[in-house]
């Protein structure tokens, strides 16, 4: 697949690190856009990207470690937008709006204040190829955090999702599974975001996610296959920008982009002899049994 | 209080104020239908798919190619929207891939034509150096999505509220969608190509979301948008020439948006205390279940 | 009457709402295990609120209230599903959804494995195990809908208009479901507009609309006119004859019948 000589990281020269990055990345926004896909949250993915850029920016001007002001600021933000959402009139499409607006808002009064901080163009497409040894262990735990949290709570995280209302009634709390998928969603989001950025991050959790969805009838392929496409997503994208001269990030999107549309195909030629997947109509009761018909008088 | 002539007499910053209340009156009927029909994600989705066109624009025809090649991209975003919002994928999840597809193309078309347009400047706009020009497009765009808006307003409220009511009694209801989405597009070019994304995103979900908290009637939430986002917007201009005269040079974009949160925090803030004298206490019963 | 086992469900004077004016007042009964227990009453009668009352998803007073209260000792079919056709699940995963309150966070053993197997099992589905949910047909949903309810091994079962848009076999493979559980010892209430099929699976009868208007033996409860008090006003269809119910008739029986409910 790639000439790594050895997973000795001072040996490997910026590709190789990138590479190495990518393949964690790829694995982690993998499983964890599993989460995001199967539990609609990509609005909500997004908008964090984007919560996470004020908190950044503020820790570049601190000098603190900017994973960490990354991860207050997205914390501060997703609690603000819990808010917002709990309130009738405006719900969680505006929560996630306004955590949106607000994060980049945020973020681009600060850098534009204190212009040494970070660069907007690396936070919106990342810089994968100036990844450190650092960056490489925060993804590496999170994958680890990632792979526990599936292998623990996996079935309480897809009962949850497939059916709200039955896990609320088997006596259980639904809180519990969102809290622990909405975590796991930004820590994904703080690990990948400074090294591929906002966009590609989405990019990279949602698509390789999607188009296994298309393409299995059982989430847990769904946990093999989108970890795979997301992987083979990084290295093609890396190795297409380095001989086409393309931006990384935005060719490691596409390629990702690129899987979900062949998985469409093949969904959309698979599903035409099936006449769709139309639901069965109900077969109605035959007259002339005992029931009772309340109507209006 | 402050003079709001004097400083917006010089055409720097009057021509933002223009603009500005042209994105106000958007914001009351573009914005409101956002709101309604849950669309942010898709708003957001459209701010972002305009990229390519500005890149493939800028690198043909420099900067007058910019709104041309915005306008392309952002009808053919429109359409992919409406279209794919009906197929088998959830919206959201649709959304999000449309939207990546479409922002990386553009990353990859600036990387390949080299310094052909910059990214910050999609992002944070030209608030204060447009030109006549193009405000005189802005406008054009901001108007015509207006009145396809209210041309419809009717039926998009129909459909808005209950889609398949509206199927039934026969409403195209396909066509509403895709005129509402382009609506949204046309706005979200227009701000894009001269006061960038964040404000374009800022417009058009922000005034509509605080409007809604402040009250439930339609008409008054189309008022307060207007009058909410023409406020805003003077008001964080006015802040960028009060910061810039105390020696910080802040982003003009992101001050206006940031003003516009500030006064939707207000509004919530509001809201939530008029709901608390409203609301009375209703008793609950006690709750006691014999666990073994 | 028959006070020999400790009942699953006992409850007295309960009134059963969310917040505001309660739904549904004045109910007094208890169901044995081994019991079925038809719930019936017209629409907005507040069958559904006691269902979750029973659950704890809806508030209650009551002098007497005893329902199971262990995780997964209560087992719930709902009227209908808002599971996604397209979610890429099997009908066994789904099922074993229903041993998730008995697990928490342990992986699912040998023991667990062979709960799954025998409700597939008792539902008649163990050949369609690996079929995607959404591609089984609305019966079988159901009834995969019901194993994941037995999956947790409960005490108490409550079916929400279980025979609502099944065909004739259907109906009767979901009636010999119903007797094998009684057979087992499981407590079932069932919601349901069909007085037949009450009659044929049902030991006892909860007639209510808003407040209880009976309750004992099926045969007892279902009679001509104590339904006509509970579906006042209402066109009706019973045992093939309807009837139509004036006004007049209504208040007249509604007059007559509500004190006999009281006891």
């Amino acid at each position: 697949m790639l000439d790594l000589p050895a997973l000795d990281f001072p040996a490997l020269d910026f590709f190789g690190l990138a590479m190495l990055e990518v393949v964690l990345a790829g694995a982690l926004a993998g499983l964890v856009g599993v989460l995001v896909v199967l539990r609609e949250r990509a609005f909500f993915t997004m908008s964090l990207t984007h919560a996470t850029f004020p908190g950044a920016v503020a820790a570049a001007i601190l000098g603190v470690s900017i994973p960490l002001g990354a991860a207050v600021a997205a914390v501060a933000l997703i609690a603000v937008a819990v808010g917002i959402g709990r309130i009738r009139s405006q719900g969680p499409a505006v929560a996630s709006g306004i955590m949106l607006t607000a994060g980049f808002a945020l973020g681009a009064f600060l850098q534009s204040v204190a212009p040494l901080a970070i660069d907007v163009e690396s936070f919106l497409v990342g810089q994968v190829l100036a990844v450190t040894g650092a960056d490489l262990a925060l993804t590496a735990a999170v994958l680890a955090v990632a792979l526990a949290v599936w292998a623990l709570a996996g079935r309480h995280l897809i009962f949850s999702s497939v059916d709200e209302a039955g896990y609320r009634r088997a006596g259980l709390a639904p809180w519990l599974p969102e809290t622990l998928a909405l975590a796991t969603i930004a820590g994904t989001v703080v690990a990948i975001m400074p090294v591929v950025g906002a966009i590609l991050g989405v990019a990279l959790i949602v698509a390789p996610a999607a188009a296994a969805r298309l393409l299995v009838r059982d989430w847990r392929w769904m946990l093999v296959l989108a970890p795979a496409i997301g992987i083979a997503s990084g290295v093609l994208g890396l190795w297409a920008s380095r001989w086409l001269d393309l931006a990384a990030g935005g060719a490691i999107a596409l390629v990702a982009a690129l899987a979900y549309g062949l998985a469409w195909l093949v969904h959309a030629l698979r599903a035409r002899p099936a006449v769709g997947d139309a639901v069965p109509a109900a077969v109605r009761i035959p007259a002339g049994h005992a029931t009772i018909e309340t109507r209006s008088p | 209080m402050i003079d709001p002539f004097t400083p917006f007499a010089a055409p720097f910053l009057g021509r933002p104020l223009i603009l500005l209340v042209a994105l106000a009156v958007a914001a009351g009927t573009v914005g409101v239908l956002v709101h309604l029909r849950r669309l942010e994600f898709s708003t957001d989705g459209l701010t972002h798919a305009v990229f390519p066109g500005l890149a493939i624009g800028a690198a043909l025809g420099g900067a007058a190619g910019l709104l041309p090649g915005a306008i392309g991209a952002g009808l053919v975003a429109a359409v992919v929207l409406a279209l794919i919002s009906r197929r088998g994928q959830p919206r959201d999840t649709a959304v999000a891939i449309v939207l990546t597809t479409f922002f990386s193309f553009g990353v990859v078309l600036v990387s390949l034509s080299r310094g052909g347009g910059s990214i910050s400047d999609f992002f944070f706009g030209r608030l204060l150096t447009i030109t006549w020009g193009d405000l005189g497009v802005a406008l054009t765009l901001i108007a015509v999505a207006v009145v396809l808006i209210v041309a419809t307003a009717r039926q998009q409220l129909f459909a808005a509220f209950d889609a398949a009511g509206a199927r039934r009694a026969g409403l195209p209801v396909l066509a509403l969608e895709v005129i509402g989405t382009v609506a949204i597009a046309l706005v979200v070019v227009a701000a894009s190509a001269t006061v960038g994304t964040l404000l374009a995103l800022a417009v058009v979900i922000v005034p509509a979301a605080a409007a809604r908290a402040l009250t439930r009637s339609l008409p008054a939430a189309i008022a307060i948008s207007i009058a909410f986002g023409a406020l805003t917007g003077w008001a964080g201009l006015w802040l960028v020439v009060q910061l810039a005269t105390a020696g910080v040079d802040a982003a003009p974009g992101a001050t206006v948006a940031l003003t516009m949160i500030a006064g939707y925090l207000l509004a919530l803030g509001a809201g939530a205390l008029r709901r608390r004298t409203a609301l009375r206490a209703a008793p609950t019963p006690e709750r006691e279940r014999v666990a073994r | 009457m028959n006070q020999q086992p400790e009942p699953v469900v006992e409850m007295r004077d309960a009134a059963f709402g969310y917040g505001g004016a309660p739904v549904l007042t004045g109910v007094s009964f208890t169901v044995q295990p081994g019991e079925a227990v038809a719930l019936i009453g017209p629409n907005g009668a507040g069958k559904s609120t006691l269902l979750a009352g029973i659950l704890g998803l809806a508030q209650h007073t009551a002098s007497v209230f005893r329902v199971p209260g262990g995780t997964g000792e209560i087992g719930t079919l709902p009227q209908s599903s808002s599971i996604d056709p397209a979610f890429p699940v099997t009908l066994e995963q789904v099922v074993s959804m229903g041993r998730t309150p008995r697990l928490g966070l342990r992986w699912p053993g040998a023991h667990d494995r062979r709960i799954v197997a025998e409700a597939l099992e008792t539902v008649g589905l163990a050949a369609q195990r690996r079929t995607r949910f959404g591609d089984l047909s609305g019966g079988q949903r159901q009834r995969g809908l019901l194993a994941r309810a037995l999956a947790s091994e409960p005490r108490l079962l409550l079916l929400d208009e279980p025979f609502n848009g099944l065909d004739r076999g259907a109906r009767d493979d979901l009636v010999e479901t119903i007797r094998t559980l009684k057979a087992r010892g499981v407590a079932l209430l069932i919601t349901t507009h069909d007085l037949e099929l009450a009659r044929a699976v049902c030991d006892r009868t909860l007639l209510v609309n808003q407040r209880q208007v009976a309750f004992d033996e099926t045969g007892c409860v279902l009679t001509l006119e104590q339904v006509e008090a509970a579906f006042a006003s209402h066109v009706m269809e019973i045992d093939g004859h309807t009837l139509a119910t004036t006004e007049h008739h209504a208040s007249e029986h509604a007059g007559h019948h509500h004190p006999l409910a009281d006891d």
